[in-house]
């Protein structure tokens, strides 16, 4: 549907989990709702099947600036994250893990106690609350091994990984919960284990919003989905409420203005609390919705790492589905390991050409050639943890500027001791899952430029505490909300696009219920 | 890595090659355009990331990258020239492997090092021939993705197990904020 720059719309922008799932849930309702999206519509068929290519065609690369003490600052220098421009946001290049957040993680600050230089804080949501949201995202997604739907086969990758876990005395490994379908569900296909899930997938095996709930939204005739329409400010009323939204037509440089009752902020954790810092006015000095300073604080992304191996027989573990292998048996909270919180390990392949730019960056000579040479009989893991929230890893704006003369937002990410302290323990743990069925070689593999990133717009009970409420709303500004996993006040162990689909379907649930009593 | 233009500039070598470069006048410059000039590239490369079992050709084509990257613009002219020239006056291409590595630990800070190393690591692994000796097959898509007895042809492991553990729902389960919260924290940072 076309929907008038002038009408009082219900706005969302980003089309990414959050976004496109709270547009979704708008539109099944019956509400019409613009969704500004800063990238374009990828359609899977353009999706390229290889690296690089796929990687210039998606990937987010406006300028930005990075401070801080990791190491990428040094190895990826201006490229902090590994995000996607396009419909369907950085959904298009996950691999897929669908794990659900403990009970604790909700309340690691009552159970993991004060832990120094971190701002841990309890949610003020609980797992209880969650639970049937978990059920309907997962339902939503597909994921494997829930709902009565199948596991998926086992690749290479995953025999190297599960015998390896199993030969440790780990039990808990299996090849989900997974985010890509394993018989055909939704309308969507089997996986044909055709891998390439970071390019895209373009068999529609995998879920993701623009294979799923945008093509759901456009078939209800409320959505009008606005491609290549970035949005630089959200502009408020006299009484300070958000009315509008100016985005820019990212081909034209063109400034537009939508007229909006209501919007919803799903631009990932660096863009969303850059525009609310860009939307700074007299009403909000310091940044829209801002308060309480903590716009841009208290950034994570999640505690990572890998683990490759090579062995004496061949592997070729880039064939089949990117991380259909699971383990969860480092992830419960054990602080006699020296940290707190922990760990899940995930099978993860990637190709020579990716695998030579991360495997050890700035690092050449003869033990770094032998390992790309042993590729074929190589497996590999990734480590994703829960990292610590810090008051100065944040976002802010930088003196530099962008392609289109906005400030470039400043990413400063400083690594906690706890953070180094769970990433060691990781390493040992997935260099013994390969000793253990003869690796002749493994190798320690720093993060990529991070894929999950949370934080910086925190949700807590009180506005002193954090940007918005329980339900994503901002505390300061009552018609606005945040729908992406900018507002996890803490990040637990788990990878985050599941809790990312639920609670948006619980806030897209809320808001269409506050705006049919009329309360927004 | 990055090279900015500041690092350039506070570059001696970088700064003499500049000064030399004036000399030249209104000459359209062409850097690493001498016969042999390529293969010397190329030399490096290997000695970078070494692999008896790649012809010289694929170093032959990443040195071509390397040297077209080189002349992308002033900055990178002059830093390139100084480098290609370090590299003739030490003969490095008739050097041994040992010497190669220890000559180019002692060039490892300057931006010509950094050109050509960060250009190697990207190109040298996504050749498509690099890719065909490595065994790598890639995209299957277009003939309906790996089959069974592709994806999951390694034989010398057992097959494991594809379902979740039985205990698994009540291990995750057993998570209430309280039970955990007694669990003392070792401090140890």
């Amino acid at each position: 549907m076309k929907i008038d720059k002038k009408e009082k719309a219900v706005v969302v922008i980003g089309s990414g989990p959050g976004g496109a799932q709270v547009a979704y849930q708008l539109t099944k309702q019956g509400i019409p709702v613009v969704l500004l999206e800063a990238g374009r519509r990828i359609m899977k068929e353009e999706y390229v099947n290889e690296e690089w290519p796929a990687f210039s065609q998606m990937a987010w690369l406006d300028k930005r600036t990075m401070t801080g003490n990791s190491r990428i600052v040094q190895d990826f220098n201006g490229l902090p994250t590994w995000l996607v421009k396009a419909v369907g946001g950085t959904a298009t290049h996950w691999a897929g893990a669908t794990p659900r957040f403990l009970d604790y993680e909700w309340k690691t600050k009552s159970t993991y106690g004060s832990v120094d230089g971190a701002t841990l804080m309890d949610w003020p949501i609980d797992g209880k609350e969650m639970k049937p949201y978990y059920v309907k995202a997962e339902d939503a997604i597909g994921s494997t091994h829930r709902g009565g739907r199948p596991a998926l086969p086992a690749n290479n990758n995953y025999k190297v990984f599960a015998e390896g876990a199993k030969r440790n005395g780990y039990k808990f490994y299996a090849t989900g919960p997974y985010g890509t379908n394993a018989a055909p569900y939704d309308g969507r296909p089997a996986s044909v284990q055709d891998g390439f899930n970071f390019q895209g997938d373009k068999s529609g095996a995998k879920w993701n919003p623009n294979v799923s709930e945008i093509p759901k939204a456009l078939a209800s005739g409320k959505l009008e989905l606005r491609e290549n329409s970035q949005a630089v400010q959200i502009t408020t009323d006299s009484s300070g409420k958000a009315d509008g939204v100016l985005y820019m037509d990212t081909k034209t440089k063109a400034l537009h203005r939508q007229e909006a009752k209501v919007i919803c902020v799903a631009g990932n954790s660096i863009e969303t609390p850059r525009l609310f810092l860009m939307s700074a006015s007299a009403r909000h000095p310091n940044g829209l919705a801002n308060s309480s300073d903590q716009v841009g604080r208290n950034y994570m992304r999640h505690l990572t790492g890998s683990v490759y191996a090579t062995f004496d027989k061949p592997v070729n573990f880039y064939r089949g589905e990117t991380m259909a292998g699971f383990l969860a048996d480092e992830v419960k909270h054990n602080p006699k390991r020296g940290f707190v919180g922990g760990y899940y390990l995930e099978t993860l392949a990637l190709g020579p050409s990716f695998l030579g730019a991360f495997l050890d960056p700035g690092r050449w000579g003869k033990k770094f050639a032998d390992m790309m040479d042993g590729y074929q009989n190589m497996a590999g893991m990734w480590i994703v943890g829960e990292d610590m929230p810090q008051k100065n890893n944040r976002i802010t704006l930088g003196s530099a500027k962008d392609a289109f003369g906005l400030p470039a937002p400043n990413v400063h990410f400083d690594d906690h001791p706890n953070d180094t302290a769970m990433r060691n323990h990781a390493y040992e743990k997935g260099e013994a899952i390969y000793k253990a069925v003869g690796a002749k070689q493994t190798y320690r593999v720093t993060p990529y430029p991070h894929t999950h990133n949370l934080g910086s717009m925190r949700m807590s009970a009180k506005a002193k505490d954090g940007v918005v409420d329980k339900h994503g709303r901002c505390h300061d500004v009552k018609n606005l909300f945040v729908s992406d996993g900018s507002v996890m006040t803490t990040g637990a162990a788990c990878n985050p696009t599941l809790t990312i689909t639920a609670l948006a379907i619980r806030q897209g649930e809320y808001l269409a219920e506050q705006l049919k009593k009329g309360n927004v | 890595m990055k090279i900015t233009r500041r690092e350039l500039l506070i570059s001696a070598g970088s700064l003499l090659a500049y000064s030399q470069l004036g000399s030249l006048a209104n000459a359209e410059v062409n850097i690493a355009a001498q016969p042999g000039d390529q293969e010397m590239i190329a030399s490096m490369c290997k000695a970078l990331y070494p692999h008896d079992r790649f012809p010289m050709n694929i170093y032959m084509d990443i040195a071509a990258g390397a040297i077209k990257k080189g002349n992308a613009d002033t900055g990178a002219k002059i830093s390139f020239r100084a480098g290609l020239d370090g590299l003739k006056i030490n003969s490095f291409d008739k050097m041994s492997f040992k010497k190669q590595t220890k000559y180019l630990n002692s060039i490892a800070n300057t931006p010509f090092f950094g050109l050509v190393r960060g250009h190697t690591v990207v190109a040298l692994y996504d050749h498509k021939e690099v890719h065909k000796i490595f065994g790598y097959q890639g995209a299957s898509f277009d003939r309906g993705g790996y089959k069974d007895g592709e994806y999951n042809d390694l034989s010398w492991l057992p097959d494991p197990r594809i379902e979740e553990h039985p205990d698994l729902t009540a291990f995750l389960d057993d998570s209430s904020p309280k039970k955990y919260a007694s669990l003392k924290t070792k401090k140890t940072f």
